[in-house]
């Protein structure tokens, strides 16, 4: 008998309680409270090697990025993130001019790469392998509490959307019949009809969990 | 200690209480339910006096961020870069599609890559639109831009936005 974790919201799925083997489940079973799908979740006795990335130095690489190195995309997210810090401050005039300016730049940013469904899983692949494990060992080295939370935050939500790719990969129309929320704090991504309580990866009550309206 | 201000919750707010009494200067009482920035001279009394919470004091002023390491700033951008061109590749995917389903879950996908490019920035030195960071970069946004109204629009922004370091 096992324990198998979800690795978004912790939730445990015992065997010995359950009474049944985690394997004998069906393919389309589900994390009851994240949603999460069932090949994400690891067996609990299996240590998950947690450092791909090994003892390589980290190398001090690029100095502080000025704008000429800041795409129009990335201009945008900055102004639209600082609208949203003028909005916790109650700011409204400061939080309008960041994000017309937030949207000025995404409607100008060029499309440079190929968008196709490859690139994209591709580009999350690399995020979850690579990006966040180096970053994570960083942020564990320097101390630095914000950037280990986002880090975490960002890994699960990523991991959430790679699965959701995998899954329309297998049938165009698995979101069909059910609803999709986003979380408006760390962009996780329910699909489900009742949303949970609490975000589970952030922990925010379910009103910030938004609904994508299909058709609008 | 800086100067505060009071913020009602507008989502505990029942509306219907004393806060309205005893606030000094009829600050708490407005047509939008939040309270008049301009009148308030943050004198706490309405925070007290609400039952539900609904009102905090919060500062004008900012202590200032806590230094970054460059490490981990450029760790955080390069996630930053990937993030982004998620959003933009789920965004296309999104606006060529023609099927409502797949529109509205590249939509979602889209969405959730842009609140983490955002929550990122967060982390990588721009928690506080008053700090240096936010100014510096305003400033250097202004300088490139040639667009009349957007020049306006970020100069209003650093004259309102006053700088906490
Ligand atoms: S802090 Fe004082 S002045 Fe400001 S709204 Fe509350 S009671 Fe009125
Ligand atoms: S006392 Fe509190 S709950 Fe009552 S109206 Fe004022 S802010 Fe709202
Ligand atoms: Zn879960
Ligand atoms: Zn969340």
């Amino acid at each position: 008998m096992k324990k198998y974790i979800c690795p978004i919201c912790g939730y445990v799925y015992d065997e010995a309680k359950e009474g049944v083997k985690f394997e004998d489940l069906p393919d389309d079973w589900k994390c009851p409270l994240c949603g999460a799908p069932k090949n994400l979740f690891k067996a609990e006795a299996i240590e998950v090697t947690k450092d791909e990335i090994k003892d390589e130095v980290v190398e001090s690489s690029e100095t502080k990025e000025d704008l000429r190195e800041m795409s129009d995309l990335e201009i945008s997210a900055l102004c639209s993130s600082l609208a949203r810090g003028c909005e916790k401050q109650y700011l409204d005039e400061e939080k309008e001019l960041f994000t017309k300016l937030a949207n000025h730049y995404k409607n100008k940013a060029q499309n440079k790469e190929s968008s196709d469904l490859e690139s994209l899983i591709s580009k999350i692949n690399e995020d979850l392998n690579i990006n966040y494990p180096k970053a994570r060992k960083v942020a564990e080295e320097k101390m630095d509490r914000g950037a280990l939370r986002v880090i975490t935050w960002g890994e699960k939500v990523s991991a959430i959307l790679n699965s959701l790719l995998s899954q329309y990969q297998n049938d165009k129309e698995f979101t069909k019949n059910t609803k999709i929320y986003v979380c408006d704090i760390c962009g996780f991504i329910y699909v489900g009809d009742e949303k949970p309580e609490i975000c589970p990866i952030c922990k925010v009550p379910s009103f910030k969990l938004l609904e994508v309206k299909r058709g609008a | 200690m800086s100067k505060l201000r009071a913020v009602r919750n507008l989502r505990i707010c029942s509306k219907d209480c004393l806060c309205l009494y005893v606030c000094p200067t009829g600050a708490t009482d407005t047509e939008t339910g939040q309270i008049d920035f301009a009148k308030c001279i943050g004198c706490g009394a309405c925070s007290k006096a609400c039952p539900s919470g609904a009102i905090s004091m919060v500062p004008y002023q900012y202590p200032k961020q806590q230094i970054k390491d460059e490490l981990v700033i450029t760790d955080l951008n390069k996630l930053i870069k990937n993030k982004v061109l998620e959003e933009q590749i789920a965004e296309t995917i999104y606006k060529n599609s023609n099927d409502e389903i797949e529109k509205q879950l590249f939509k979602s996908i889209a969405r959730a890559n842009r609140l983490m490019a955002e929550d990122l920035y967060r982390e990588a030195g721009y928690m506080l639109p008053q700090s240096k960071n936010t100014k510096e970069f305003l400033e250097r946004l202004l300088e490139e831009n040639k667009n009349i109204e957007l020049k306006t629009d970020i100069e209003k922004l650093l004259n309102l936005l006053e700088c906490n370091e």
